[in-house]
């Protein structure tokens, strides 16, 4: 019982490698949107702000079915978008690894923009001000000014997006199915378990490794950020 | 050369700045709440004027008719904030050459080993700001904004967040500034003996208009200015000369023109100039010369001017420079002085205050 406890079958390690890759492909996908989008909303007014604020938002609040077959509809082979793509590239994300990226990329996107546009809005203007008043142009100074001081808050943005990703169920299956070893991440295998007969103890391994992969990934980002805020001469009470 | 007219409507605060400044160095006086930061920040570039024009050396930086105004990265302003500002993510050698790095090569007329060695911030540079004391940290942001080799250098009120130790830890390396890069500067704050310590050249602020601009000497004639002054607290600032030390006494001897005057002892070299800020009312005055008496200081002036604050006369007399002297109006009836007379202005020597030397690099 122990050793069959710990030791992986094909199936399940290949759940967990490609929940990782989907992952880190959202969160590397989200990344520069996330902080340009935040930045967006941290800094600037325009017409139809809060419109854009509140769409950003919709996946936290909507049941995750809902952007699943949305995304289903316009990138499906059969979705406007989708079409184009299969008759223009010969693409199709349905159904794929990267439709499975796509999917949580939408889930993922409003919590690292709500952490990135916090850590934006808390960096002092002032200092903003000084760097432009020593000669530095608004992309210089965002660059080299506000982006290192909001690195913390970007961060566990970035941490939230990928542990949102890993455990992204229900627009996934509803976008590119459960299909073993392309699109069967880590919470789609351990429910599919779950459904046979015989698969408790499969469901339990896979559900510890879900928590020890949440688990390092949350002390990944205490210690990143940690590291972020003593660059900045703070949080030196954790030495 | 620097045309100033600008307006700026905030609220029910109304700004309405117009003056032009041809001094070295200009000192911005006036009260909390007056609009001098405002006024700053509108020179910076940082807020944007409702109308008017500044014209800095002939250019254009803001026009409101030819709808010219230029961004702040493009003014070429140096600015030095009342917090230090720098960047806390980076150490002091980044912080000084942030601006720096900006500037194409043939204008980068002040280099940071120089700017280092002025500002005695050289063994700092490794450092981050959040290692530094409150005075460090101000002399490296005045060094950051020098390094960007400003048309103007804009002080925005820099010590009023020292004690005063840290304040005479920073004011020599402001006068080495002036004195040995030539910089033109604008200093704002609301105490009188640090401005008077850089420059006498003064326009001072109050609810948001300029209510007098040229010497202050000549300024404080003008009875609206003295209110304004009297109410700020009045300094007197003499640019003495070092004659003699007597470390046994515990004072030094200066001269100021003719009359000697003994101050608390400095680290002064001899032959050196020692500026001394004396208040207004700890100044007496006395129709005679007075024997036997604990006071040193008994400078011999004529009173040129006398004007009423409140309760309160305040006296100019010419001791060979002017001195402000603050007394009731009882005691002038009392000794019967009036304009022309000849009076004594006495003060102890402890009631002087010696700026820091700044002793020759």
């Amino acid at each position: 019982m122990t050793v069959s406890m710990f030791s992986l079958s094909t199936a399940e390690i290949a759940a967990l490698t490609l929940s990782i890759k989907v992952a880190s492909y959202c969160t590397l996908a989200i990344c520069i949107p996330g902080i340009a989008v935040a930045w967006l909303l941290a800094k600037k007014s325009f017409i139809g702000k809060s419109l854009v604020d509140s769409f950003v938002h919709l996946p936290l609040v909507l049941p995750p079915v809902v952007p699943g077959f949305l995304l289903l509809l316009l990138l499906g082979s059969q979705g406007v978008l989708g079409k184009w793509l299969q008759q223009t590239f010969g693409i199709s994300v349905a159904f794929t690894w990267i439709g499975a990226v796509i999917a949580s990329a939408v889930m993922a996107f409003p919590l690292m923009v709500r952490s990135a546009r916090l850590a934006i809005s808390q960096v002092d203007k002032s200092l903003e001000a000084a760097a432009q008043s020593l000669g530095a142009h608004p992309l210089r100074v965002f660059l080299t000014i506000t982006l290192p001081l909001a690195l913390p808050g970007i961060v566990t943005g970035l941490v939230l997006a990928f542990s949102r990703s890993l455990g992204e169920f229900g627009a996934t299956i509803t976008f590119v199915g459960n299909i073993e070893g392309e699109t069967r991440t880590l919470p789609l295998a351990i429910y599919t378990y779950t459904q046979m007969p015989s698969g408790d103890s499969a469901a339990i391994r896979l559900a510890v490794l879900s928590m020890l992969i949440a688990l390092a990934a949350l002390m990944v980002s205490d210690w990143l950020e940690r590291k972020a805020l003593r660059r900045i001469g703070q949080g030196l009470e954790h030495d | 050369m620097i045309d100033i007219d600008l307006k700026c409507i905030q609220g029910k605060f109304e700004l309405n700045a117009k003056c032009s400044i041809d001094a070295p160095v200009l000192g911005l006086f006036g009260p909390s709440g007056a609009g001098k930061s405002t006024l700053l920040a509108m020179i910076a570039g940082l807020k944007k004027p409702t109308k008017g024009h500044l014209i800095v050396d002939g250019e254009y930086l803001f026009d409101s008719i030819r709808g010219v105004d230029l961004a702040p990265h493009k003014r070429r302003m140096g600015t030095v904030f009342q917090d230090s500002l720098l960047f806390p993510h980076l150490n002091v050698r980044d912080n000084l050459s942030y601006g720096f790095n900006l500037l194409a090569k043939k204008e980068q007329y002040l280099k940071l080993p120089k700017i280092a060695e002025l500002l005695e911030v050289g063994h700092l540079l490794a450092q981050k700001p959040h290692q530094l004391s409150g005075g460090e940290k101000q002399r490296v942001a005045l060094g950051r904004a020098l390094l960007t080799s400003p048309r103007l250098l804009l002080l925005d009120e820099p010590l009023a967040s020292l004690d005063v130790r840290l304040k005479h830890q920073i004011l020599p390396f402001l006068r080495r500034a002036k004195d040995e890069l030539k910089i033109p500067m604008i200093y704002v704050s609301h105490a009188i003996d640090e401005i008077l310590y850089l420059t006498p050249q003064i326009a001072m602020l109050d609810a948001g208009k300029i209510i007098a601009a040229g010497k202050f000497h000549e300024l404080i004639h003008d009875q609206k200015v003295m209110i304004l002054a009297q109410s700020l607290g009045l300094e007197n600032v003499l640019h003495t000369q070092l004659l003699e030390q007597h470390p046994d006494h515990g004072y030094s001897l200066t001269s100021i023109g003719t009359q000697l005057l003994a101050i608390p002892l400095t680290e002064a070299v001899i032959g050196s100039q020692v500026s001394v800020a004396i208040t207004a009312n700890n100044i007496a005055l006395s129709t005679s010369r007075i024997e036997g008496i604990s006071i040193q200081n008994q400078l011999v002036g004529k009173v040129n001017d006398i004007q009423q604050v409140g309760t309160r006369m305040l006296v100019s007399v010419d001791v060979g420079v002017q001195l402000l002297v603050e007394v009731t109006a009882k005691s002038l009836i009392d000794m019967q002085i009036g304009q022309g007379s000849t009076v004594f202005c006495l003060f102890k020597t402890q009631s002087v205050q010696p700026f820091p030397a700044i002793n020759p690099q």
